[in-house]
């Protein structure tokens, strides 16, 4: 897949925005050396200097961290379901069920049943308000930033914003340029009847 | 400035002969002719793709500040450009540039257009393939050997400096001598022609012509499109309308640093990306 060199306005729209590995910029190479390194890279990997910069960023913020994997899981499929984002809600949604969310709770994040019936832990409950808050487009009170604080320490609600920002940067990036769900997510999405 | 009175990484990398001194600059796409081997598909239809004379300046400029010791100037067919003559005794205000051209559109007003040259850092490398017009023009185009030899001479007359490229997939002694002997009596000394490869990108590849080359075939030098940064001036082919990313380095072209950095780094073999592990899709 290669970029269009006779006419950018078919660039930008065009259904494939992806760069396959037989044309992967040297700086985005090492992205592809397992194998498809996925639409997000495969997207960045367009402009090489961006992806390098992307993704050690976004390795941080969604990657292993401070703070635990269900932890960021649940803010990363509540975000991505608030926000509407198809592609990264099914990719989350698996990675949610890995990270050993239980499918009831996959679904409350996701919006199809209520938080309550799900999740009884009151420092997970505060942290969902709190993602409900920032992902939203409404006013971030200081009652609602009160509350987060009673249940986790400042540096976790640190790091736990960001996420939501992180989240949302993909999110909107992953709608924009229709970001293709691969075949083992949905397989899997599938399996588990969350298609 | 000149190169040994310039510090820095890149400067050091260039005197140390770990990156290759020249920085090329692909002026255009457009060409008036359509050779069968283009790595470009470059042809009178294409989109001209420019980089803008501002841009050009800029890169020269900083190419010397960096500590480049040498630019090159490509195409597509540069001379299509108006202001190319006048722009090129600009840039090479900064470092010592080589041009190449198919030589093909050297007509009066052109020629008294490019007296702006003479004496200037500018060599023009013209491509000619064989000794007879036949051989030649099958794979560059009608008229072409005609009009390349009628224009060496009224070049060299002005003082312009002139080398020879020839690109062939092959070439026999005989005809290589009959070659030698045609470009030493249009002016050309024996030093300013160059014998090259066609490489299997672009039109080439439709013709089943080239040699394959990756990226550790070819010189690590710098090349700054309209479209970004590459890792060499046989980096950003096009085939099939669409341009290669294969051996894309960056986008950003401006400052000329970012894409310099991370060639030099990749050519020092340090490229990020450990974090590839890390599995955000």
């Amino acid at each position: 897949m290669r970029a269009l060199a006779e006419d950018h306005s078919d660039l930008d729209h065009h259904s494939d925005l992806l760069v396959g590995p037989d044309q992967a910029p040297l700086l985005a190479r090492p992205y592809y050396a397992s194998g498809d390194p996925g639409p997000i890279v495969a997207a960045l990997a367009q402009v090489p200097e961006l992806l390098e910069t992307a993704m050690p960023f976004l390795g941080a913020a969604l990657g292993p961290s401070g703070i635990d994997w269900r932890t960021k899981e649940i803010v990363i499929v509540r975000t991505s379901a608030l926000a509407g984002c198809r592609y990264c809600v099914q990719a989350h949604t698996v990675v949610a069920l890995d990270a050993g969310l239980s499918l009831d709770e996959v679904r409350a994040l996701r919006t199809d049943i209520a938080v309550a019936d799900a999740f009884t832990d009151p420092r997970e409950l505060a942290l969902l308000d709190w993602v409900d808050v920032v992902a939203g487009s409404g006013p971030v009170t200081d009652d609602a930033r009160a509350a987060v604080r009673r249940r986790w320490a400042g540096h976790e609600v640190v790091e736990l914003t960001a996420l939501v920002g992180a989240t949302l940067l993909l999110n909107r990036f992953a709608t924009a340029l229709a970001l293709p769900t691969g075949p083992d997510t949905t397989a899997r999405l599938a399996t588990e009847g969350l298609s | 400035m000149t190169a040994s009175t310039v510090d820095g990484p890149i400067a050091g990398a260039v005197a140390e002969g770990t990156l290759p001194g020249r920085v090329w600059m692909y002026a255009n796409y457009h060409c008036n002719i359509a050779c069968v081997y283009c790595l470009t598909e470059s042809g009178p239809r294409v989109a001209p793709r420019v980089l803008d004379a501002q841009a050009m300046l800029d890169v020269a400029r900083q190419a010397a500040e960096l500590g480049f010791t040498d630019l090159g100037v490509t195409g597509g067919e540069i001379f299509l450009r108006p202001e190319m003559p006048d722009l090129l005794a600009e840039i090479s205000r900064h470092l010592p540039v080589i041009a190449l051209t198919n030589a093909t559109l050297f007509q009066r007003r052109l020629l008294d257009r490019i007296d702006v040259l003479a004496g200037l850092p500018v060599a023009l490398q013209i491509s000619l393939d064989r000794p007879d017009a036949d051989a030649n023009d099958a794979m560059r185009a009608p008229d072409n050997f005609a009009k390349v030899v009628a224009a060496i001479p009224e070049l060299v007359a002005r003082g312009i400096s002139v080398r020879i490229a020839t690109t062939v997939e092959s070439i026999d002694d005989v005809e290589l001598d009959r070659l030698c002997a045609l470009h030493r009596g249009l002016g050309v000394p024996d030093e300013d022609h160059v014998i090259r490869p066609i490489v299997a990108r672009g039109r080439a590849i439709d013709h089943g012509l080239g040699v394959g080359a990756v990226v550790t075939d070819l010189p690590a030098e710098l090349t700054i499109t309209a479209d970004g940064a590459f890792w060499s001036p046989f980096g950003p082919t096009v085939h099939g309308g669409l341009l290669d990313t294969d051996l894309l380095i960056t986008r950003t072209t401006a400052p000329l640093s970012v894409p310099a950095k991370a060639l030099l780094r990749l050519v020092e073999g340090q490229p990020r990306g450990a974090d590839s592990a890390l599995n955000i899709r």
